[in-house]
């Protein structure tokens, strides 16, 4: 049963709409009512306890096709959280826009030069478009620069979501157009995968990839020997429950620089897990998907397979702060495996076993996946970063943690008693000015480059902004009755290490050791 | 971890460290050594055990050495090739009468 509103409801005709609606709706006790309100301009008070009344009788009504001005005063007044209300949905062309982006569940196109609409692929969208919403609201709360969409709109047959992005430009375009920017690119593109990485996810919010990576697992076993099928679903299974924010997707196009922001996009893969399933999608974005046709890369991002392999691997060195090529290779081959188990299933499931192509891929793919299974144990790695709080009690983890990561640089005994005391004078710095006399967080970042070997520790806090080198040096040649007790901790850190800086930048301190081994 | 070996005879209090002496460890030392100093004349500091020490630890001993300054004296023995480094760094060798064994 549908009853049309029209035009403006208010106290001098609500007298008269009820009616309507009653003479309407008698003898139909029970049946669904559907308010159109397309035709709706306003409705006042009035007419909201019309329709309040109506829905005593008919517990089930629902209001559709509600402008924006309409829809405003029933969100104000509660009637949206009350009743089933539905937006009328303005009706977008994507008619000669440009593509500027392409993910798992839509396209992204520039409708103007503020506006760009993702339109999703299912023509039943609607709850896809809330959770991507609801989880692009969920990061940006919990740090995470990116777009949010205020507007759902028709396209089509389809719908979409409408975002601002001014002058944004995608990485995928500008490693196309400037390849000189590629490593100020990786740089860029790293420290916001690190950011995603460090960020934890209330319990429940987000989706665990180890489910997801888990179902490809089962689904692979099914098609490679026994025991390499058993082997692989151990290997995800060994992989212990993660509550870090891990993006899904992410790749050059789904990064965007807007001004002088970079911001993330394409947010419907959001979820939580360690951070070899993000290396595994990445390695498919870059490689795995194009390892069979070199040109697909360059359909998908606009770049050459070259192109794309030199970022990613410049991409995984930083992000593991090594430039040391056996322990790059080592975390790529584990990120392949969960990257080929994908693109196996995902082959077969879209039923390209058919086509001559489809069967050659999953053959390659598989015959790597074997190759793989037999030489790997375990698909997890070190990070070279340590987030934790910045209290005494934790200067042992900190030192550990260093100890660990400086191992593979060779470091003779009095370089690493150097180093740890460096780490301890400024970890607790941080402990005891940072927060206080609150407390909070710090993060130990170690990268450890060849030729010549430096090992390169950042600790960075969200504590006021203090400079510690600014201070004084004590006079080192005074008598013992004339010293006085304390300042020599950082004073032995600059004499020890070979760099020092401060910077405070968004809010952070930033400390940066340097040491030439 | 530290471990401290402690006897005192006669005026002289000895003790030997065995660990790291850092910001967790030196309060300890300096409640062991504050609550055995009275009336103790010689003290020695045997380092042979010891491989680790921040500024934290130097804080010990530089109070340690205002207290024994005005007493016998205090010696720091068996300091090993890194922690010797510290202290020269700082000015502790200065400071200090550091007996290396033969």
């Amino acid at each position: 049963m549908i009853i049309n509103l029209n035009g403006r409801i208010d106290s001098n005709n609500a007298a008269q709409v009820e009616n309507d609606i009653t003479e309407q709706l008698s003898g139909r006790d029970g049946a669904p009512v559907e308010i159109d309100a397309s035709g709706l301009e306003y409705i006042s008070s009035a007419g909201l306890r019309v329709l309040l009344r109506v829905r005593k009788t008919h517990p089930d009504m629902r209001i559709t096709g509600v402008n924006s001005e309409v829809w405003e005063i029933l969100d104000m007044t509660g009637f949206t959280e009350m009743m089933e209300v539905e937006k009328a949905y303005r009706v977008v062309s994507i008619e000669g826009c440009e593509e500027i982006g392409r993910g798992a569940n839509g396209t992204i196109y520039r409708i103007d030069r503020d506006n760009v609409v993702k339109v999703y692929n299912n023509a039943d969208a609607l709850s896809d478009i809330q959770h991507e919403r609801e989880v692009a609201k969920l990061a940006l709360i919990l740090g995470i620069p990116t777009a949010i969409s205020y507007d759902v709109v028709r396209v089509g047959e389809s719908y979409g979501s409408v975002f601002e992005l001014l002058n944004a430009r995608s990485f995928s375009k500008i490693l196309a157009n400037e390849p000189e920017r590629m490593d100020w690119c990786v740089k860029e593109y790293v420290d916001l995968l690190r950011k995603i990485h460090a960020t934890v996810v209330p319990e429940g919010k987000l989706p665990d990839m180890k489910e997801t990576a888990l179902s490809w697992a089962r689904f692979v076993r099914d098609y490679i020997p026994a025991e390499a099928g058993d082997k692989l679903l151990s290997l995800v299974e060994a992989i212990p429950h993660d509550d870090h924010m891990i993006h899904g997707d992410y790749h050059t196009k789904n990064v965007e620089l807007q001004n002088d922001e970079v911001l993330l996009i394409d947010m419907d893969t959001l979820s939580v897990g360690h951070p070899i399933f993000e290396l595994a999608s990445m390695f498919n974005a870059f490689i795995g998907f194009s390892e069979y046709d070199h040109d697909n890369i360059l359909r998908f991002q606009g770049f050459d397979f070259e192109t794309g392999s030199a970022f990613w691997h410049k991409s995984l060195e930083a992000y593991l702060g090594t430039s040391c090529e056996t322990k790059i290779r080592e975390v790529e081959d584990k990120a392949r495996i969960i990257g080929y188990t994908r693109m196996i299933r995902r082959t077969v499931m879209r039923g390209e076993t058919e086509t001559e192509e489809g069967r050659e891929k999953i053959k390659m793919w598989t015959e790597e996946l074997l190759g793989l299974l037999k030489k790997t144990d375990t698909l997890l790695f070190s990070r070279n970063e340590l987030e934790l709080e910045a209290v005494k009690e934790n200067l042992d983890e900190v030192q550990l943690f260093v100890g660990e990561r400086i191992e593979e640089a060779d470091c003779p005994p009095k370089a690493q008693m150097q180093i740890a005391v460096a780490v301890e004078e400024i970890f607790i710095n941080i402990a005891s000015y940072a927060y206080a006399p609150d407390k909070g967080k710090a993060t130990v970042r170690v990268e450890v480059s060849e030729n010549p070997v430096t090992v390169t520790i950042t600790f960075v806090d969200h504590g006021v902004p203090y400079d510690p080198l600014a201070k004084e040096d004590p006079d080192v040649t005074l008598p013992a009755e004339q010293r006085e007790i304390g300042g020599l901790g950082i004073f032995m850190t600059k004499k020890i290490m070979d760099d020092v800086t401060y910077a405070y930048r968004d809010g952070q301190n930033i400390l940066m050791l340097k040491k030439n081994l | 971890m530290l471990n401290i070996k402690k006897t005192v005879e006669n005026g002289k209090a000895a003790f030997a460290l065995e660990g790291r002496l850092d910001t967790v460890t030196a309060p300890d030392l300096e409640k062991e050594i504050m609550g055995s100093i009275d009336g103790v004349n010689e003290l020695a500091l045997d380092f042979a055990g010891l491989d680790y020490i921040s500024s934290a630890g130097l804080r010990v001993l530089l109070a340690t050495q205002k207290i024994m300054n005005g007493r016998g004296g205090m010696t720091v023995s068996n300091v090993t090739g890194s922690i010797m480094d510290i202290f020269e760094v700082t000015g502790f060798s200065e400071i200090l009468t550091i007996v290396q064994a033969e």
